[in-house]
């Protein structure tokens, strides 16, 4: 089978900005009045990447282990730091900590096992390996704890009579706050199974999609997707229940009695 | 021979940054009383009542568990032998017989009970084995209530702490829910802490009374203070309500 590399140039990229152009037409036509900030994104999209394409080539020329680890770990924090963002309005204590600690673990264990045992890259820090994998697991991280906390001070604040009845009846805290803990779970967790049920039906990933048209034989295009599937569910099955085990706790006192004062504020 | 006292509170303050909840609240609570809190909205019964089960902690002052501090006692323990029935009763999905064992869930050892045990415990409360497969959140909120007295029944609690268990229930429902708490006081023996606005009602069940009035005792006394308050303010408090 012959293996075709469409290279995309800097040419080919200005044109595509006719999809662009198709945009803005049909937004003035319908007088939706989008033109500007769609302009705004469209320039920022073009900076942003093409800065990240200059970063990832220098990244990616590196060939020190302590680089590496350096640059994962400043990954981590940026993304914990954007998940406190998101999350500061519930002024749970320590969340940055909690998130932090999540995500340092998640990526040690996930990138561990592909680094390892799936793809046994060597050395173990290849750029190549190490920095899309790591991308991609702390931004499913990231966009799972975001949606399980979320969901979790919704359903604490939901079922506030349910949690003080459990306690009242003598219960730990774990048992009182048991179906807020599976609902904010389930939720997070079920639109990553529904990818897994509809992959390859409805539409093909992008990350596949980008790899067939840079030249990647189809079958192994699609052996990564599937290791990439299971690291998704894994990553946020992880993160969400270590995150979650770490927040109910920020929301009693040492006296097992819930914060409700916390609950309000939040 | 006295009674044993089972709660002592000496000078409790609950403040929420700077609203006063309760103030320099200190009184005794003996085995076997059935001691009654009345008292306007907001003045502070309901958090009183919490504060024995231990859902808050006072802010300042002391609570004595038989004559030890509640803090020395195992919290999930204390809460065992101190049930609390809520204003409104929470029913979690499922079946009546899944509520009524709810304590399986983190206890199995202490907490198996037949089906012959939960059926004995439903017509205690004034239902019948019927009940058992029913589906609990489709019952009206007289049967949530007494399935919520049920459940806490179950463990078996030496005091059963009661905050306004007929607040949403109609005059004839709530005379049949106070005359059964009464009858579950004499039958198991209990020591009840009962929230209540229903004057004239449960002036036939009680033994002592004490009026919260802004967060401070008012008055306290036997059943008798109700129709004869000596303070200014029960007395202003009693003839609003009774308009």
């Amino acid at each position: 089978m012959t293996q075709t590399f469409y290279a995309i140039t800097w040419t080919d990229v200005f044109v595509s900005l006719i999809f662009v152009a198709i945009s803005i037409g049909l937004i003035r036509w319908w007088r939706i009045g989008l033109e500007k900030t769609l302009l705004v994104g469209t320039f920022r999209t073009f900076i942003q990447l093409t800065a990240m394409g200059y970063i990832l080539t220098y990244f990616f020329q590196q060939r020190h282990w302590t680089f590496m680890v350096g640059l994962i770990s400043l990954m981590i924090i940026i993304a914990s730091y954007e998940g406190y963002r998101r999350l500061k309005i519930y002024h749970i204590p320590n969340i940055f900590w909690i998130i932090l600690g999540s995500f340092f673990f998640t990526v040690f264990i996930v990138l561990g096992i592909i680094l390892k045992f799936i793809l046994s890259v060597e050395p173990w820090y290849y750029p190549y390996a190490m920095i899309p994998i790591s991308g991609m697991i702390i931004g499913n991280a990231l966009t799972s704890t975001t949606l399980t906390v979320n969901r979790f001070v919704s359903e604490i604040n939901h079922r506030e009579n349910e949690i003080e009845m459990y306690l009242s009846l003598g219960a730990p805290i774990k048992a009182a706050v048991h179906n807020s803990f599976m609902e904010s779970v389930r939720a997070a967790l079920l639109p990553n199974i529904n990818s897994l049920m509809m992959v390859g039906l409805v539409q093909l990933p992008g990350i596949m999609t980008g790899q067939i048209l840079s030249g990647i034989d189809p079958l192994i295009a699609v052996r990564y997707q599937i290791m990439i599937m299971y690291m998704w569910i894994s990553t946020a099955t992880m993160v969400d229940i270590l995150v979650l085990n770490l927040v109910y706790r920020q929301f009693f006192t040492s006296q097992m009695q819930l914060k409700r004062e916390l609950l309000r504020r939040s | 021979m006295p009674n044993s006292t089972v709660f002592k509170l000496t000078d409790v303050n609950y403040f929420v940054e700077d609203l006063k909840i309760l103030q320099n609240i200190s009184l005794n609570i003996n085995s076997n009383d059935f001691f009654v809190l009345l008292g306007p909205s907001g003045s502070g019964k309901s958090t009183l009542l919490r504060m024995l089960n231990c859902l808050n902690s006072p802010t300042s002052g002391e609570i004595f568990f038989h004559n030890k501090h509640i803090k020395e006692f195992d919290i999930i323990q204390l809460r065992k032998r101190v049930g609390f029935v809520f204003q409104s009763p929470t029913m979690v999905k499922g079946t009546v017989k899944e509520n009524l064992t709810l304590t399986q869930n983190w206890s199995k050892e202490d907490n198996v009970f037949s089906d012959s045990e939960l059926i004995e415990m439903l017509e205690q409360v004034g239902l019948n084995s019927k009940f058992l497969a029913k589906d609990a959140k489709s019952l009206s909120g007289g049967e949530q209530q007494r399935i919520a007295l049920a459940r806490v029944l179950l463990n078996k609690p030496e005091v059963l702490l009661l905050d306004e268990p007929t607040a949403n229930l109609d005059p004839q429902l709530a005379q049949k829910i106070l005359e059964l708490v009464f009858n579950l006081y004499k039958e198991f023996n209990l020591t009840v802490v009962l929230v209540s606005h229903h004057h004239q009602i449960i002036k036939q069940f009680s033994k002592k009374v004490m009026y919260l009035i802004d967060g401070k005792i008012a008055e306290t006394g036997n059943a008798a203070i109700i129709d004869a308050p000596r303070n200014v303010a029960t007395k202003a408090f009693i003839d609003k309500e009774s308009k």
